[in-house]
């Protein structure tokens, strides 16, 4: 007979919210898995890595098929779960529901999304309220967030984060000290990981975020060296193309939310890492436009007109 | 012949086919409204254009940030333009296409500015100048900044000393659609000021040619005419094609970018028209160089912006282009145009 999670696990595949009661068990559960985690948690190839999914849920369901179902395919999601898509509930949830039914096959760590400020300004918020009629499933999801990892480090040398580096961090020990169960501060090395991009500069630069920074392919460079790794992998930015390699390849940007806010055009991919860490990008298209993927009455995607 | 079958049976009225394009102007207002309630902008007549302002939500921080580098850009230009007019010892006039709900007239008029201007006039489709003439009447704030003011064509339409707001349909020849409404209010020896701002992109590029034309034909060679053209262009690619895509479910086509995959191509909007020169920026490009560091950083405080890739994608597919006629020797009309780091304030 099928456990009550796995009822919660098909309801929510269908897309369907489960009740604010499961919601509130779900959350309690998941928290005590995450908080066994390090900041940063070490995981095993084969893995897939994925980046932003940002509720875009019917193209979290095209992700699954190109990159397998859970838990046959071993999972790592770098962040950003929720906000801008309109089933950031559904889409958190049923991850949230994966990690506690098979913790061992997916990881999930933070992205600047899952932070109380910054889902009360893009979506998830007033979705939970809307769907809810509370800010009760906001605030679990909320305190499931100040729990979950800062990073994964994938056979020792594959460092995954959702935004990048840090000026005050120059090795992955440094993270593992980090005290990550708050809210996203608004600067300091916690933020930053969460928040800095690549680019193409020297050294450091200020980021036009508001938040976290801007660094350079030495920086880049140095600090896989320095952590004998042989690539860093992360997401926080469109890429178009689905994915972005950087600086001789020794950052990947991994982009999972395809047609990105149902207006960009973009393609997405996963990172698939073999079990020698060959890498292989798999790249999908947004799930066709029928009635599933989008409410009938949503809001139109924003232009200037 | 197979029987044919309605595919939405619906017992409403068919929708009036121009409702659509009508309705992106509220678009636009509610942006405005939005960047002026979050401190992108100051404009304090905005909120009468905009039914029950006080109820209506912000939009997302992109849109803010869009909406100000659009308006700071083209206030600066039409702004550089009344002071050029001045310099040579003349009114201007402004012609503003398809001006919906905006407020630049009455930020003008609280200006020093006015006493520089000759002529505004606004014109679009009775549906808009009729609500637009209503809340003038109605508001203090707005109506009493206007002298002499008389209603007409069933208050459609709407005359005062400076300003005028006129019905019309600029997809019509222009020979009903400009000079009819248009006779003798205009003054064929002003430098005169032409604002287009998303108005030829939902209309045939013939017809935005005729509009364009029936101008150039209509002045003296030797008064100065300016014309600015904001609007999204380049939809040939994904972003582009899932814009037109998206817009097509609000029954919104967009004809007029056709013409217009590069940001080069946007010249001939001008030049075609014996324009003595056209220069052309996106978005992304004024918010990246024309727009001073210090209200850069003032903005970049308004509101956290979470994605910046997203942010140049949408503004690379909108540009500013501005285009001058003039004679040999127009001195200070040359430099007419968006300066770096200059462009606010």
């Amino acid at each position: 007979m099928p456990s009550d999670l796995d009822l919660q696990i098909e309801q929510l595949i269908r897309c369907e919210p489960i009740s604010e009661e499961q919601v509130k068990r779900l959350c309690l559960k998941a928290r005590e898995i995450l908080i066994e985690e390090g900041n940063v948690q070490v995981v095993d190839s084969p893995v897939t890595i994925c980046g932003d999914i940002h509720g875009q849920f019917w193209d979290l369901m095209e992700l699954f098929k190109v990159g397998g179902p859970c838990p046959s395919t071993s999972y790592l999601f770098m962040g950003d779960f929720v906000d801008r898509g309109f089933y950031s509930v559904e889409t958190f949830l049923l991850l949230l529901a994966y990690k506690v039914r098979y913790p061992e096959r997916i990881t999930l760590i933070r992205g600047n999304h899952e932070s109380r400020q910054i889902t009360q300004v893009y979506g998830f918020y007033d979705e939970c309220q809307r769907k809810y009629g509370s800010a009760n499933v906001w605030r679990y999801c909320c305190e499931v967030f100040d729990y979950l990892a800062l990073g994964a480090i994938v056979d020792g040398t594959v460092f995954c984060v959702h935004g990048g580096l840090s000026p005050n961090l120059t090795g992955i020990d440094q993270i593992r000290a980090i005290d990550r169960k708050q809210e996203v501060p608004h600067d300091g090395p916690m933020c930053d990981l969460l928040w800095s991009d690549p680019d193409d500069i020297q050294g450091w630069g200020l980021s036009p975020r508001g938040a976290g920074f801007l660094f350079g392919g030495d920086i880049t460079k140095a600090f896989v060296h320095n952590n004998a790794l042989s690539l860093i992998a992360r997401a926080h930015q469109l890429a178009m193309e689905g994915y972005k390699l950087m600086f001789e390849r020794t950052i990947v940007t991994v982009w999972s939310a395809p047609n990105y806010c149902y207006r960009c055009g973009n393609v997405a991919s996963i990172l698939e890492l073999d079990e020698n860490l060959a890498q292989e990008y798999k790249v999908f298209q947004h799930a066709p436009a029928d009635v599933r993927s989008i409410p009938a009455k949503r809001p139109p995607a924003e232009y200037f007109l | 012949m197979h029987a044919s079958r309605q595919p939405f049976g619906s017992s409403r009225p068919p929708q009036d086919s121009d409702e659509p394009i009508r309705l992106t102007d509220s678009d636009a207002a509610l942006a405005r409204l939005s960047a002026v309630q979050k401190h992108y902008l100051a404009d304090p007549f905005i909120r009468h254009f905009v039914p029950r302002a006080h109820l209506q939500s912000a939009r997302p921080p992109l849109i803010n940030i869009g909406t100000y580098v659009r308006s700071e850009s083209i206030d600066w230009l039409v702004n550089t333009w009344i002071d050029m007019s001045k310099a040579e010892g003349k009114k201007c006039q402004i012609v503003s296409l398809g001006a919906g709900s905006d407020t630049r007239f009455w930020r003008i008029a609280a200006s020093h500015r006015i006493a520089d201007v000759a002529k505004y006039i606004e014109l679009d489709f009775p549906e808009i100048t009729t609500k637009k003439a209503m809340v003038i009447r109605k508001s203090k704030d707005i109506g009493g900044m206007l002298s002499n003011i008389t209603v007409g064509s069933g208050g459609t339409t709407l005359h005062s000393d400076v300003y005028n707001l006129l019905a019309t349909d600029l997809r019509h020849p222009p020979s009903s659609s400009l000079s009819p409404p248009l006779l003798n209010m205009l003054d064929k020896s002003l430098p005169t000021l032409l604002l287009f701002e998303c108005v030829l992109v939902y209309m045939t590029p013939s017809a935005s040619s005729s509009v364009i034309q029936w101008f150039v034909d209509y002045f003296d060679d030797s008064a100065p005419l300016g014309g600015i053209v904001y609007e999204m262009f380049g939809l040939e690619d994904s972003f582009g094609k899932v814009m037109k895509n998206n817009l097509m479910m609000r029954n919104v086509e967009l004809p007029g970018a056709e013409p217009y995959p590069t940001k080069e191509s946007l010249l001939q909007r001008f030049l075609a028209h014996r324009f003595t020169s056209a220069q052309a920026l996106t978005l992304r490009e004024i918010r990246n160089a024309y727009v001073p560091r210090g209200e850069l950083e003032r903005i970049s405080h308004l509101e956290m912006l979470d994605e910046i890739e997203e942010l140049n994608l949408v503004l690379d597919h909108y540009a500013i282009t501005w285009g001058f006629k003039g004679q040999d020797g127009d001195g200070q009309w040359t430099n007419w145009g968006l300066q770096k780091e200059a462009t606010v304030g």
